[in-house]
């Protein structure tokens, strides 16, 4: 049977989500800057490393919001798993990180969430050290859109969860 | 605007679509997507394959705004999309709306908002980075320059002292290689100094009468003999209508005018230097003073006229010119502070002329009390006093051991650590102490904050001198706050040390 499952990307403008998504569909890379407004799907179909499930993750790309709750609705019904992103080189992406985690976890609370730091190509792993109060409380996964580094470790991951969730 | 408006919404073009509980298409228009009848939603776009839950709920209207689509021509259009429901005998009706042009412009809006909002991030966070850089690179120096200062005290006064006792002229021609080398080192460190000051902004103007025309005597006799020994004339032109006792930092005046001199006495080969100050004007108690200092030297390049004032920049790098190019930034920027500013004219092979004019206070009651302080002399005194010294460096306690017993009339009494003060103080009678203020575990100013507090009035009132190369602004506002009474800057001469000393035993 085809399972198809939405995930919503979601944090601040210019943290790199839509770059993320072209990397995981397309395995492409821009330098250059196109704001997102409202919402961009894609789809993607994967088969799942350790249950070995075919799954068709529609995506969605939602325009970047420095505040999570002036997220439409709309956007969110029917979601099965979130990906919350930020840049790790600007803090203002991640001040409020551990309040817009608890937003989301209040009102969707079986839905998995995977938390991605982001560009971690312009910063060193000493960096990540010094921050590891805020990073290491949170993060699951460090990508890089433009390497590639992770990028297909956090959408197969979160669509295991996904799945694991709609198993229960 | 309505205008506007209603041309991009009489541009939009909508496709209503009929479409069962599992979101078959049952009726549909052809505007947007053709042919779809018999077709499920999510044959169109991804979107719908994410939005049937909305299908199932009753009576319920969803609007999904900005969507982005693709049409049959492989175009991308973006839409509202609307989801509405009704009871169980009545199929969901799905409207989508292309306003593309409405969202193309707002697209265009937001990528300006958002990259200006990024890119004032990024600069934030840059200037953040570079303010630590520069606190970093200010404190380094400040410690570096704090950590070279006692090694050249002690070279500095034990040359004194070496000069004093009886030396053949070789020795002699020995020591004063040494004098100079470590002269020129000092300055090297307060100019360092200096510098470091004025980037972080903490370099000001002391203002106080002072004897201007002495001043220009004094500064003539130091570089007439500079002059001289290279060969050059120094020739001064002082005019008799300047005025005698000014309100000014006298202090930074001689740094500014000996750099000036200093340079062109370095660069001219031959010839001569000429230092002039006239009177400008006098107006609302302020008299302009005209400065030159004009010389015969190498000159300096039209093009790198301005370079010159830049820290760390001397045009000329070959070896024949020692410096580390401090000089006239440091006079530029001093000069700047009294609202100022240095002009200089220069002609390759022909030589250059700095000018400068500086306004300084002219107030009666200042000048009075200033004049009445001139002819004031310390009496005389035959009385041996006491003194305790608070000091971990060896060669700084050497040095002013040797200095203090050369004079004959002090006793010198040292303590190497904070917390022997006040114990020593209790069980003897000091009429002076000299406090180093970074000490191991402890620092001067907290301990004279302690000697302020002791019980018996004596103690309280003892003057306290602090030895210290710390004398930024803060510094020396702390130290006050703290009830020491005086500074001497590290490294300091005999002559320093003993004045500064007389001036509280009087």
């Amino acid at each position: 049977m085809k399972i198809s499952k939405k995930i919503v990307l979601i944090g601040h403008f210019g943290v790199g989500k839509s770059s993320l998504i072209r990397r995981f569909v397309e395995n492409t890379f821009t330098e250059d800057y196109k704001v997102t407004i409202g919402v961009h799907i894609l789809k993607k179909e994967v088969t799942l490393p350790k249950s070995n499930d075919d799954i068709t993750l529609v995506i969605w790309d939602l325009e970047g919001n420095d505040d999570i709750t002036n997220t439409r609705p709309s956007y969110l019904i029917g979601t099965n798993g979130f990906l919350y992103v930020f840049d790790m080189t600007r803090p203002a992406t991640y001040q409020s990180l551990e309040n817009d985690l608890d937003y989301i976890k209040d009102r969707y609370p079986n839905i998995p969430l995977k938390v991605i730091g982001n560009k971690k190509d312009l910063v060193t792993n000493d960096f990540i050290k010094q921050n590891k109060d805020v990073f290491g409380r949170f993060v699951d996964f460090y990508t890089s859109a433009k390497s590639g580094t992770n990028v297909d470790d956090v959408f197969t991951n979160l669509a295991e969860a996904v799945i694991k969730e709609a198993k229960k | 605007m309505l205008e506007q408006y209603k041309k991009e919404y009489s541009q939009s073009v909508n496709q209503y679509i009929v479409v069962d509980l599992d979101g078959n298409i049952l009726e549909s228009d052809n505007v947007i997507f053709p042919d779809v009848v018999g077709k499920n939603l999510s044959d169109i776009h991804p979107f719908f394959e994410s939005v049937h839950s909305a299908l199932l709920e009753p009576n319920k209207r969803h609007i999904f705004s900005c969507i982005h689509l693709t049409n049959p021509e492989n175009q991308t259009i973006i839409t509202d999309i609307i989801v509405k429901t009704f009871d169980g005998k009545q199929p969901p009706l799905v409207a989508i709306l292309d306003l593309t042009t409405h969202y193309d412009n707002y697209q265009t809006t937001a990528q300006v908002r958002n990259e200006s909002v990024i890119n004032s991030q990024i600069l934030e966070l840059k200037n953040e980075y570079l303010q630590e850089k520069e606190a970093f690179k200010n404190a380094f120096i400040a410690n570096f320059s704090h950590e070279l200062r006692d090694p050249l005290t002690g070279i500095l006064t034990f040359s004194d002292i070496l000069k004093k006792t009886h030396l053949n002229d070789e020795q002699l021609n020995y020591l004063r290689v040494i004098d100079s080398s470590s002269t020129y080192l000092k300055q090297l460190i307060e100019d360092i100094l200096d510098i470091s000051k004025i980037e972080a902004g903490k370099l000001d103007l002391v203002i106080s009468p002072f004897n201007i025309k002495q001043l220009l005597e004094d500064i003539q006799s130091v570089f007439a003999i500079k002059a001289q020994q290279k060969g050059l004339e120094l020739i001064t032109n002082f005019n008799d209508n300047l005025p005698e006792i000014v309100g000014g930092d006298a202090l930074r005046l001689r740094q500014v005018l000996s750099n000036l001199l200093e340079n062109a006495i370095k660069f001219t080969e031959e010839g001569t230097v000429t230092f002039n100050a006239s009177l400008n004007q006098i107006r609302a108690q302020k008299a302009s003073i005209h400065f030159q200092v004009k010389d015969t030297g190498i000159g300096i390049p039209e093009d790198k006229l301005e370079d010159i004032f830049t820290s760390f920049t001397q045009l000329n790098n070959s070896q024949a010119y020692k410096g580390a190019g401090l000089g006239l930034a440091i006079a530029k920027h001093l000069v700047s502070l009294t609202h100022s500013k240095i002009s200089v004219d220069s002609t390759v092979g022909e030589g250059s002329t700095f000018s400068t004019n500086i306004n300084f206070i002219l107030d009666k009651n200042q000048v009075l009390k200033s004049k009445k302080k001139d002819v004031l002399t310390p009496p005389k005194s035959n009385r041996k006093f006491s003194i305790l010294l608070v000091e971990d460096s060896e060669i700084t306690q050497l040095s002013i051991l040797k200095i203090l017993a050369s004079r004959g009339n002090y006793f010198l009494d040292i303590v190497t650590k904070g917390e022997d003060v006040i114990p020593r103080i209790e069980n003897s009678e000091f009429d002076l102490i000299l406090m180093d203020i970074k000490l191991p575990n402890s620092y001067g100013d907290e301990i004279t904050k302690l000697i302020r507090k002791m019980p018996e009035r004596e103690h309280k009132k003892i003057p306290v001198i602090a030895l210290t190369a710390r004398v930024m602004k803060d510094d020396l506002k702390r130290y006050k706050k703290a009830g020491i009474n005086d500074v001497i800057q590290k490294p300091f001469d005999e002559n320093t040390l003993v004045s500064k000393i007389e001036e509280y035993l009087k």
